[in-house]
């Protein structure tokens, strides 16, 4: 039975149907196949998709449910792409985006040049409950704080790329990047004998280099430190230590001697020189942070501030991927970097400023109302969606405590194609690359698309039903 | 490597190993049962029981001893530790927390297994479907076994790995043959003409019935059985065969000063490398097999001690 699909609503950018439902250029390879294919072989390749996922073990743990419940991520079928055009400005953007953060991230724990110039006010960085103060003055190798980031961008109607939100802590989901890479060339392996897609499977190698390059000694020891296996991204941070041949450790694992890390290996003590960590900040030591943690290391931080060890991220970075921060991140590329920013930000009011804040009350219906600290689409309000009451709610919310909330206009995100239970449905998405800043800033092409399953949803977050899908950046657009 | 993924191997080896030999004890119990005199079915029933040290925990959770019982009791049932789903399950906790070190291959073979197991006991095991899920469990643990051999890096991994599959199963063959060679014994004085079922029986628990045939020949000599199981480099099960693994491997794993538990393994591989039928007829199988376990046990812990304990 040949697939019935739906197009998309007007005044929403679609990747792959253009404004008079034609298939786009770049995607032209997909058009035979998906529109002419037959439904009830795909839904056999989805079952298919489902069985080897479930035995991969890709399964990730929502928190709030039951513990050793596994669910699976639904992965689509259908592919998101990307063309080469693209992708080279997206690319140059990132760069030149992730190179600006870190350099901010160097002078608020050193010099301060953006607070004196007056671009950002001290208030709004030293408050901000993710600045470390421990940090100032700490010497870094390279002067590098987030060497791997995950800039979510979204595509709106205008067809531009627009960042949503830099995560510069422990940003996570590239497993899913690379499974779903192997999943599609396991299932189709025709498509890709005739698109020209980037290749994506040499990340863990150039994550592997980027954590070597964090450390100034030569040949250093690399551990990946997870929160252990009941974390929602355990698979992850098995998969990519077992990729990069390094080791997987827990805190019990690591202890402090004479502010110097050590594991616990069958041939006794092995001094560790990078802490690829997946593990928040306030959890990496009981001593320094969080008392109560049983993840993280005794000592960890002492050792840290020694030198002895980096940790990768650095402590601290949360600072500068904070939704109050984000506004004004165009204005340090071009304080630090003295370029235009290539990549836009989304119209950011700030509860903080009372002009802004009284703008955010009186057009509550319309914006997208998001908590400064909030992260995984918890504690936001998406006006258009909501209910009287849930907005009398955050009104209420928002007097209280003004500085706490960020708002944006409701973006209308781009679509694709996706399988759903009526059939092919055009559904909302969001790409996230993999920044990797080393001796150089690099990255694969591509990243993790999620998608939000239900109709007209704009969350795409997988721990609220979000799914993904394939990322295909083409090497080439004329083919 | 690290000592406690040094551990989970060790274990996670251990205990599909387990798995195994619960299948075969099962099924072999339960084919005896249906040609032994009524008098001995209660006794043969229960040697799976005796093997895995379940009687007490049987006779309070089930108390008769039926063939159906006892498939619920060893296959599927969760509340005790040496029941197959609970051995599997075991064996997969432990998997996951060294997924770091399995090949895709390795991985995906237990994590199948536990799905499968999932969905079996969910439809239940019954006498007349049972002997396809002793198939089932020996497969899966041939397939653990050839994705261990074919796809795992030579290293430490792998070594602590094998220890733990060895240990295991040296420790499985001295008490099925301790439990099984008395009960043939026995029914040699009391029902000569059961005796050969019996000593087959033994044979097939520990898959030895071929290479006993091939040994000796038909006829069942009780010392001839022993022999094959404790001294008999060439048999996969033999008790020779599993000490020179583990004396091999605890040779091959990096360590940093003499270990202790390289010298006991040793020392023992010694005594039955050297070992003849006439000693261990003057010992009594009993009480050589009582000290043989013993040791192994000692061994064990040593390992433990040496390379994973902190």
């Amino acid at each position: 039975m040949v697939m019935l699909i739906q197009t998309p609503p007007e005044g929403i950018y679609d990747e792959l149907f253009d404004e008079n439902n034609r298939v786009r250029p770049s995607c032209r390879m997909l058009e035979d196949w998906l529109i002419k294919s037959d439904e009830d072989l795909l839904a056999e390749k989805r079952r298919e998709a489902d069985v080897l996922f479930q035995r991969l073990g890709i399964t990730f743990n929502v928190y709030g449910e039951d513990q050793g419940a596994e669910r699976l991520i639904p992965f689509d079928l259908i592919p998101r792409v990307i063309s080469a055009s693209d992708w080279q400005r997206l690319q140059a953007g990132l760069r030149q985006r992730v190179q600006a953060l870190n350099r901010f991230l160097f002078d608020i724990y050193h010099d301060f040049d953006i607070i004196r110039a007056g671009v950002i006010s001290a208030e709004q960085v030293f408050a901000n409950p993710q600045y470390q103060p421990g940090m100032q003055n700490l010497k870094l190798p390279r002067n590098l704080y987030s060497h791997i980031a995950g800039i979510d961008l979204i595509r709106h109607n205008d067809g531009d790329f627009y960042v949503l939100e830099d995560n510069l802590r422990c940003p996570s989901g590239v497993s899913y990047m690379l499974e779903n890479r192997r999943m599609m060339m396991r299932l189709f392996p025709e498509l890709f004998a005739q698109a020209p897609v980037a290749p994506v499977e040499h990340y863990p190698a150039l994550l592997g280099e980027t954590l070597r390059a964090a450390s100034l000694r030569s040949n250093p020891t690399v551990v990946v430190l997870t929160p252990g296996r009941f974390n929602s991204a355990y698979f992850e941070h098995a998969f990519l230590a077992r990729q990069m041949g390094i080791e997987l450790v827990e805190g019990a694992d690591l202890f402090i001697r004479n502010n110097k890390v050590y594991m616990k290996t069958t041939i006794g003590p092995q001094q560790v020189d990078v802490i690829y960590r997946r593990i928040d900040d306030d959890f990496l030591d009981p001593l320094a942070g969080n008392p109560d943690s049983m993840l993280g290391v005794p000592g960890l931080y002492a050792a840290y501030r020694t030198g002895n060890v980096v940790l990768a991220n650095a402590m601290g970075t949360g600072v500068a991927d904070d939704k109050a921060i984000y506004p004004f991140v165009p204005e340090m590329i071009r304080f630090y970097l003295g370029e235009e920013p290539i990549l836009k930000n989304v119209p950011t009011w700030q509860g903080r400023k009372p002009k802004d804040l009284s703008y955010i009350l009186d057009n509550l219906p319309d914006l997208v109302v998001k908590e400064t600290q909030g992260a995984g689409g918890y504690g936001m309000l998406i006006g258009p969606k909501a209910t009287k009451k849930e907005i009398s709610h955050f009104r209420k919310l928002l007097k209280a405590r003004p500085d706490n909330y960020i708002a944006q206009p409701t973006l209308s995100l781009s679509t694709c194609p996706t399988f759903v239970e009526e059939g092919v449905a055009p559904r909302h998405l969001d790409l996230r690359p993999f920044v990797l800043s080393g001796k150089k800033v690099q990255m694969v092409p591509g990243g993790l698309t999620r998608v939000a399953l239900k109709e007209g949803s704009l969350v795409v977050n997988s721990s609220q039903g979000g799914g993904t899908k394939d990322t295909w950046v083409l090497e080439d657009d004329q083919c | 490597m690290l000592s406690r993924a040094a551990s989970s191997l060790f274990w996670m080896a251990r205990y599909l190993e387990r798995a195994e030999t619960q299948a075969r004890l099962l099924d072999v119990s339960l084919t005896m049962a249906l040609i032994d005199v009524p008098e001995d079915r209660e006794e043969q029933l229960s040697v799976p029981l005796l093997v895995t040290g379940t009687r007490e925990v049987f006779d309070e959770l089930y108390g008769d001893i039926t063939p159906q019982n006892l498939i619920d009791f060893l296959l599927l049932d969760d509340r005790h530790p040496a029941s197959v789903f609970s051995v599997i399950r075991s064996a997969r906790d432990n998997a996951l927390h060294v997924r770091g070190n399995l090949s895709a291959d390795v991985w995906e073979s237990i994590n199948l297994a536990w799905m499968e197991l999932k969905e079996l006991r969910h439809k239940g095991v019954t006498e007349s479907n049972a002997s396809r899920v002793f198939d089932w469990t020996r497969e899966r643990s041939h397939v653990f076994r050839g994705a261990a051999y074919g796809t795992l890096l030579r290293n430490d991994a792998f070594h602590f790995l094998r220890l733990g599959t060895f240990i295991e199963r040296a420790d499985t063959t001295a008490r099925v043959l301790d439990i099984r060679h008395r009960m043939a014994t026995k029914s040699l004085e009391g029902h000569p003409t059961q005796s050969f079922f019996e000593w087959t029986a033994l044979l097939h628990s520990l898959a030895a019935f071929e290479a006993y045939q091939h040994t000796y020949g038909h006829n069942i000599e009780p010392m001839n059985v022993a022999e094959l199981l404790i001294l008999k480099p060439d048999v996969p099960r033999s008790l020779h065969a599993c000490l020179q693994e583990i004396a091999d491997l605890l040779e091959q794993i990096e360590s940093g000063e003499a270990r202790r538990a390289r010298r006991l393994a040793t020392s023992l591989y010694a005594n039955i490398r050297f070992g003849d039928r006439e000693y261990i007829e003057d010992r009594g199988l009993h009480e050589y097999l009582t000290d043989f376990l013993a040791r192994i046990e000692r061994i064990s812990g040593q390992i433990q001690k040496d390379y994973m304990g902190w």
